[in-house]
């Protein structure tokens, strides 16, 4: 069904531009690499296909005079959700030109800042592009002729939404989100352990001492219940 | 609605330029060889690189500006403020200690100059995933944001979430130093640009000041920036030019002119009213006064411009005029003016006014004006609008200013004027510092005047006197 379709492809673009916001962070930092940007590049080129098959697929959908309301209703959020996401997606591709022309890589112009983030960002690049794994290798100059290609792009991202805002008109005012506020904590059953241990990691400090008091107290508990378990057993 | 509202037409000016001095320092401090020492940071099971002591960053900064200890360490904390330095265990309070306290460089991403303006998606994002990774416990004042963002913006709420969980299932795709690391960059920024309640925000402009981001890449592929470009040189070559040498003399004689009047420069006589508590200074200088002081009578000598605003020498002048069957320059300038000025309901009716006193030929007051303007005047009376008569207003503002101005400024009279006024005596200083009279304080606007009428009270009239 279209409503189906279009959630899928709206999940895959929100998928892909999240991933890219996300290399988008470390450009500028320690981890910028010929690599990261050449992953960068393929990450935004396959948002923007999604950005175009979804957009094509909505447009079509509500251009459809035929349309039921209460369908109507449905995909109007579709689409607000998706010009917002496409717009997000425009903002971090001008920064990541305007960053990605600041700290070029090809002539070391300016020193790259080193913010503590060393390590590969491929996991990301696979997760956005929908593959396994990444294995990627650019060469020395792979950021030059990326900087033209990425401000042809950003043009033409936003050249699709005037295009958008021109074919359909969706007030936002009208729109109903259907996720109330505080939905995200229903269902986060699978972050929990993890950023449990993340804040605790964080909040740890540099401090060996505690680790190692920690495991002698461990030790000595054992000792002590094992003690106790062989008094026990004599008496 | 994250890239903010468009750029104004026209090349956008440098914005914040402190910022980007700041960035150069910031970038200055990674050069591997001259740079800020790094150390590594330890934590329970990861490593993580490039760390810097308080106490190294102080250093730094002394030893490359030359700077004194105090000024490195000032420019260091508002290095820390504007969040291009971030502490590492104690996130929220940001300032600078020199000591062993380990600090870490903030992303170019999450710089304030490529973000500005801090975009309220991305800020119900951000609360969005904080309150997943910690399971509903945010800050008060966070949770107030939340709520309020969520009133503002509750059509995008649905891409808020959605993107909420994809950015915290990405970042699950690195190793946990890494995350840890971003984590920390994001809480700095958000911590800068939307400082908790009491906390005080290094962002803050003043009113009228501050647009969207200019931005450093010129988009050179579009044919808008060629346009801007085109505009902007135009617009350059158009503009006129005064040499340096010529405006700052010109500067200078002004200053010279108005030193001895200006009564900050100066002093005023009889005494400063803020200080003195006695305001005849101002009694002596208000608008209608029938003897003016010296220096008001001098300063009619200035400028043309200076006697016209000046109602006391513009009656004056009338009466010159007067004398010379030429008053009805003033009059017609003076009418010019009002129309100008004056309620829109009321033009067409002025207008007509005008022209009957002063433009129609044979009028009661005719007055000279040049053929040209005349034709072009009567031309625009068949559409009056406020500003019709411009044209014959300033030829007349010219005439009298070439004509009338210097025989009045040699008059006779001007010079009885000038002679008839006093310099007020300046008030005997007060032995003790302290003065004997006690100060008024100004009526209280609660209070009701005693004499308001009976009569008037429930009329228009009624209720005067209360400000």
């Amino acid at each position: 069904m279209a409503r189906e379709e279009c959630k899928a492809l709206l999940d895959g673009f929100n998928k892909t531009t999240a991933c890219y916001h996300h290399l988008v962070l470390t450009v500028g930092g320690s981890a910028d690499s010929q690599n990261l940007r050449q992953e960068l590049q393929k990450t935004r080129q396959k948002a923007q296909e999604l950005a175009v098959s979804t957009c094509a697929r909505l447009t079509a959908v509500l251009r459809d005079r035929g349309l039921a309301a209460d369908e109507r209703v449905e995909f109007e959020r579709l689409w607000v959700a998706f010009s917002g996401c496409l717009d997000l997606l425009e903002a971090d591709m001008r920064r990541a030109l305007e960053l990605g022309a600041a700290f070029p890589l090809h002539a070391p112009r300016r020193p790259l800042v080193r913010t503590g983030v060393a390590g590969a960002s491929s996991g990301v690049a696979a997760r956005a592009l929908s593959t396994r794994s990444l294995r990627l290798e650019a060469e020395g100059d792979f950021d030059v002729a990326d900087l033209r290609e990425l401000e042809r792009e950003v043009l033409q991202v936003g050249e699709m939404i005037d295009n958008m805002e021109m074919k359909v008109n969706v007030p936002r005012w009208t729109v109903q989100a259907r996720q109330a506020a505080g939905a995200e904590l229903l269902s986060t059953v699978n972050a929990g352990p993890s950023s449990v241990v993340s804040v605790e990691e964080r909040g740890g400090g540099c401090d060996p001492r505690k680790a190692l008091a920690a495991i002698l107290f461990g030790a000595v508990l054992l000792a002590a219940v094992a003690l106790a378990v062989c008094v026990a057993k004599l008496s | 609605m994250a890239a903010g509202p468009a750029p104004p037409p026209g090349r956008p000016r440098a914005h914040m330029p402190h910022l980007t001095k700041m960035e150069r320092v910031v970038v200055s401090m990674q050069d591997p060889d001259q740079g800020v020492k790094m150390r590594s940071q330890r934590l329970l099971v990861t490593v993580i690189p490039h760390a810097v002591t308080g106490s190294d960053v102080v250093q730094w900064l002394t030893q490359k500006f030359c700077i004194s200890e105090e000024e490195a360490l000032h420019l260091g904390a508002v290095l820390v403020q504007h969040g291009y330095i971030y502490p590492l265990r104690d996130p929220r309070s940001l300032v600078l200690r020199p000591d062993e306290t380990p600090y870490r460089f903030q992303t170019p991403y999450f710089w304030t100059s490529t973000l500005w303006p801090a975009a309220e998606l991305d800020y119900a994002i951000y609360l969005a995933k904080k309150n997943i990774r910690k399971q509903g416990t945010l800050a008060d004042y966070e949770k107030e944001c939340y709520d309020r963002l969520h009133t503002k913006i509750s059509h995008a709420w649905d891409l808020v979430l959605m993107q909420a969980r994809e950015q915290l299932r990405a970042a699950k795709q690195r190793r946990k130093g890494d995350r840890l690391v971003i984590a920390c960059q994001e809480q700095t920024y958000w911590l800068v640009n939307r400082p908790p309640p009491g906390a005080p925000s290094v962002l803050e402009q003043g009113p009228g000041r501050g647009f969207c981001a200019a931005s450093r890449v010129h988009m050179t592929k579009s044919a808008d920036f060629y346009k801007q470009e085109i505009e902007y040189c135009r617009r350059a070559l158009g503009r006129t030019r005064v040499k340096s040498s010529v405006c700052l003399e010109a500067y200078l004689s002004f200053c010279g002119q108005r030193g001895p009047h200006d009564p900050l420069v100066s002093g005023c006589l009889p005494s400063n009213p803020w200080i003195s508590d006695n305001d005849a200074y101002w009694v002596m200088n208000a608008p209608t006064v029938a003897a003016p002081t010296k220096l008001r009578v001098e300063r009619w000598a200035f400028s043309f411009r200076e006697l016209l605003e000046d109602p006391v020498g513009r009656a004056h002048f009338m009466d010159f005029l007067g004398k010379e069957f030429s008053g009805e320059n003033l009059s017609f300038w003076e009418a010019c003016e009002e129309l100008r000025y004056g309620a829109q309901a009321q033009v067409p009716t002025l207008v007509d006014a005008v022209y009957q006193q002063f433009l129609a030929p044979g009028a009661a007051r005719w007055v000279n004006i040049d053929s040209r303007t005349m034709e072009r005047t009567l031309e625009g009376l068949r559409q009056p609008h406020r500003y019709v008569l411009d044209d014959a207003q300033l030829h007349i503002y010219m005439l009298m200013k070439k004509d009338s101005y210097p025989r009045f400024l040699k008059s006779d009279m001007y010079k009885g004027l000038l002679a008839e006024a006093g310099i007020p005596l300046e008030t005997k200083k007060r032995v003790f510092p302290f003065s004997w009279r006690p100060r008024h304080s100004s009526p209280s606007p609660a209070l009701l005047p005693t004499a308001v009428e009976p009569t008037a009270a429930g009329g228009p009239g009624g209720g005067d006197g209360v400000a």
